[in-house]
């Protein structure tokens, strides 16, 4: 077997039975890059990958040269055996598309549209991220273009945050709330005032007393608009829930070297095997760096340069020893069948398809 | 302690640069002084409980050390305790909160999370809501872009809502944290490319649109005499010539990370030093002594 075609098998392996790829992760741990390398891999081992991301500070489309590219472009500057497409989701325009199909008519369009708490706040609605993330998982997946789709998720402070998200979303839309505000009878007036339940009446009035007149009407108005959205909100959860635990989705966690980022990683780990989902790898990001930490073998110098980069030297040493012993620990602890990666640190940071090639190299050396 | 003397810091930047190593050494450096403090972590999920190792933060604040105590605040815990406070009649409480549909509503409603948090932490300085009885709040706040969005809630809403107290509330809040001289902004930030550059958008986003001019917090700083000229001068073995690239890297990108940084934001940045301790208390302090 040639060097070549052994790496293509090796890398292939690596995305055995696996459709859609799932990259998880608290803020700061590298995700966005870690999910970009991942797509290099799968690209090299001759698959048509998909990476997906939502990024705010379009980092990955600067690194993938695909800036202002507004829909799924081809990565410029590639020859794999695969292709390697990727596309930065616009968060709202998803959504506000999303919320025109799902609306019975024009009107109901032009009234959310017209609503000032819409207005203000659509693109900051608790879950709305995530849900964009899955709608556009879910729509790639659905054309059949792709082998493997890998979906970056949204930044949040916890890894666990992306699995809660859309269950948040559903809350919103649920039946419950839209009822409370609703007329009982169109054409009257008096929200407040028409209720029957007495004790929602109540509440009503109370949250009213907090707010003001003015907040009700528009958080009212708000909820009987979105109330129209909702049996298609509801569709589309159950196929989002159907995809996330399907045997070819699988979820990766990106995490980084530090002693409370790794025990927030166990628990997350621990969470997501028990509801159903697939964890099959752990990144571990930004790990050891490719030195070698044994000795430091200075022939020449001047003396106090020497003296100040051995001490340095020995900072560092005992920096990751330390480390290492925590990566043990965690690594005991983790559900049997997840695989852990340690991805060595760059000296360079990451700034273009050659530094993810390198990342693909280093993952693959790790596997 | 009142609430127009009352400090209240927010510590922000990108993911993963530390701000809850600095939040919590600047909220110990004020305890030090004798200040009643309370470090405050925002969200659902307690980072400090697995940092200090402790068993459980909530809502209401538990000692963490002399003069510093830690809580844990959201959405809804915030808007609850305000409810009750401004309702008095308890049962009138009961009756909104366990009416299910408005437990949930309270969760989901657009940006009522958000005011509610930023209004449990101006509490005080408004004069509004259960007072905050502390000479210092220090909050370990979300990341860039959360961040940006929690600022922007009071201003939104009251833009979209006039009249009324949501209206009248979310102005005072926005006065509070852009007008008074009560509260502190500090951007944490590493000597690396991406937090360098996120962290001289946030400044300038600052700036522009809320009039704030934040403190900038460099951490992880390696502190060296050497230059990086030093190190070409040195003959090394292959295997050690990796660490000692890494390490000019490391050099030059703090020396051009600060020149940008002060060029940019008109002051020069605080350094913390890399520590390679895990012992949290011992780099906390470490993290204050190089604070002061």
């Amino acid at each position: 077997m040639s060097p070549r075609s052994e790496e293509r098998t090796k890398s292939n392996s690596f995305f055995t039975d696996c459709k859609i790829l799932i990259c998880v992760g608290g803020g700061g741990v590298g995700k966005t890059t870690m999910a970009a390398a991942l797509g290099v891999l799968a690209a090299q081992s001759g698959l048509k990958a998909l990476v997906l991301t939502i990024d705010p500070s379009l980092r990955l489309a600067q690194i993938l040269g695909i800036e202002g590219c507004s829909d799924i472009s081809l990565v410029p500057g590639q020859s794999y055996p695969g292709t390697l497409k990727a596309s930065v989701v616009n968060h709202k325009a998803v959504f506000d598309s999303f919320v025109r199909r799902a609306s019975t008519s024009p009107e109901v369009v032009d009234r959310i549209q017209n609503n000032r708490l819409y207005q203000q706040l659509s693109t900051t609605l608790s879950g709305s991220q995530e849900f964009t993330a899955l709608e556009s998982l879910y729509q790639s997946h659905t054309s059949g273009l792709y082998d493997l789709i890998i979906l970056d998720t949204p930044p949040a402070q916890h890894a666990i945050d992306f699995l809660q998200a859309p269950q948040k979303l559903a809350a919103l839309f649920s039946e419950g709330v839209a009822k409370w505000f609703r007329k009982p009878e169109a054409g009257r007036t008096g929200i407040v005032a028409k209720l029957l339940n007495s004790g929602t009446r109540q509440a009503l009035k109370i949250l009213e007393m907090l707010t003001g007149a003015d907040f009700i009407r528009e958080l009212s108005d708000f909820f009987m608009i979105i109330e129209n959205w909702q049996s298609k909100l509801h569709d589309r959860t159950v196929e989002f829930q159907r995809l996330l635990v399907s045997p070819t989705t699988h979820f990766a966690l990106v995490t980084s070297f530090e002693e409370a980022k790794l025990s927030e990683a166990q628990v997350f780990s621990q969470e997501i095997t028990k509801s159903g989902y697939h964890l099959k790898r752990v990144f571990l990001n930004r790990a050891f760096p490719n030195w070698h930490l044994d000795a430091l073998q200075i022939k020449a110098g001047n003396e106090k340069v020497v003296t100040e980069i051995k001490r340095l030297f020995f900072e560092w040493k005992l920096f990751y020893d330390l480390r290492q012993k925590l990566f043990e620990l965690f690594s005991q602890k983790l559900p049997s069948g997840v695989q852990t990666y340690r991805v060595a640190e760059f000296i360079m940071p990451i700034s273009d398809l050659n530094g993810l090639e390198k990342m693909a190299l280093r993952i693959q050396e790790d596997s | 302690m009142t609430g127009q003397t009352q400090e209240i810091h927010f510590v922000t930047g990108k993911g993963g640069v530390g701000k809850s190593l600095i939040a919590a050494a600047l909220a110990l450096s004020k305890a030090e002084l004798g200040l009643k403090t309370l470090l405050v972590e925002l969200g659902e999920l307690s980072y400090y409980s697995h940092f200090f190792h402790l068993p459980s933060v909530g809502y209401n604040p538990m000692p963490l050390s002399k003069d510093l105590d830690l809580a844990l605040w959201n959405g809804s815990e915030s808007l609850k305790e305000y409810a009750r406070h401004l309702l008095k009649v308890e049962a009138l409480y009961h009756l909104f909160f366990e009416n299910q549909v408005s437990r949930s509503l309270v969760n989901v409603a657009p940006a009522l999370p958000e005011l509610a948090i930023l209004g449990k932490i101006t509490s005080s300085a408004r004069k509004q809501g259960p007072p905050v009885p502390y000479d210092v709040i220090v909050v370990d706040a979300f990341a860039t872009g959360h961040f940006l969005s929690l600022l922007r809630g009071p201003r939104g809403m009251a833009e979209a809502i006039r009249i009324g107290a949501m209206g009248e509330q979310s102005r005072k809040i926005d006065e509070i944290l852009f007008k008074s001289p009560l509260c502190h902004f500090h951007i944490v930030c590493l000597p690396e490319e991406l937090p360098i550059q996120e962290t001289l958008e946030l400044h300038k986003q600052l700036r522009t649109e809320f009039g704030v001019e934040a403190r900038i917090i460099l951490n992880r700083v390696v502190k060296t005499n050497l230059r990086a000229e030093d190190l070409k001068t040195l003959t090394v073995e292959a295997e050690s010539s990796a660490f000692i690239e890494f390490l000019e890297v490391q050099i030059e990108r703090t020396r051009s990370g600060l020149r940008k940084l002060t060029e940019a934001c008109g002051h020069s940045p605080k350094q913390i030093s890399f520590f390679s301790q895990t012992d949290p208390w011992a780099l906390t302090k470490s993290a204050m002594e190089d604070l002061k």
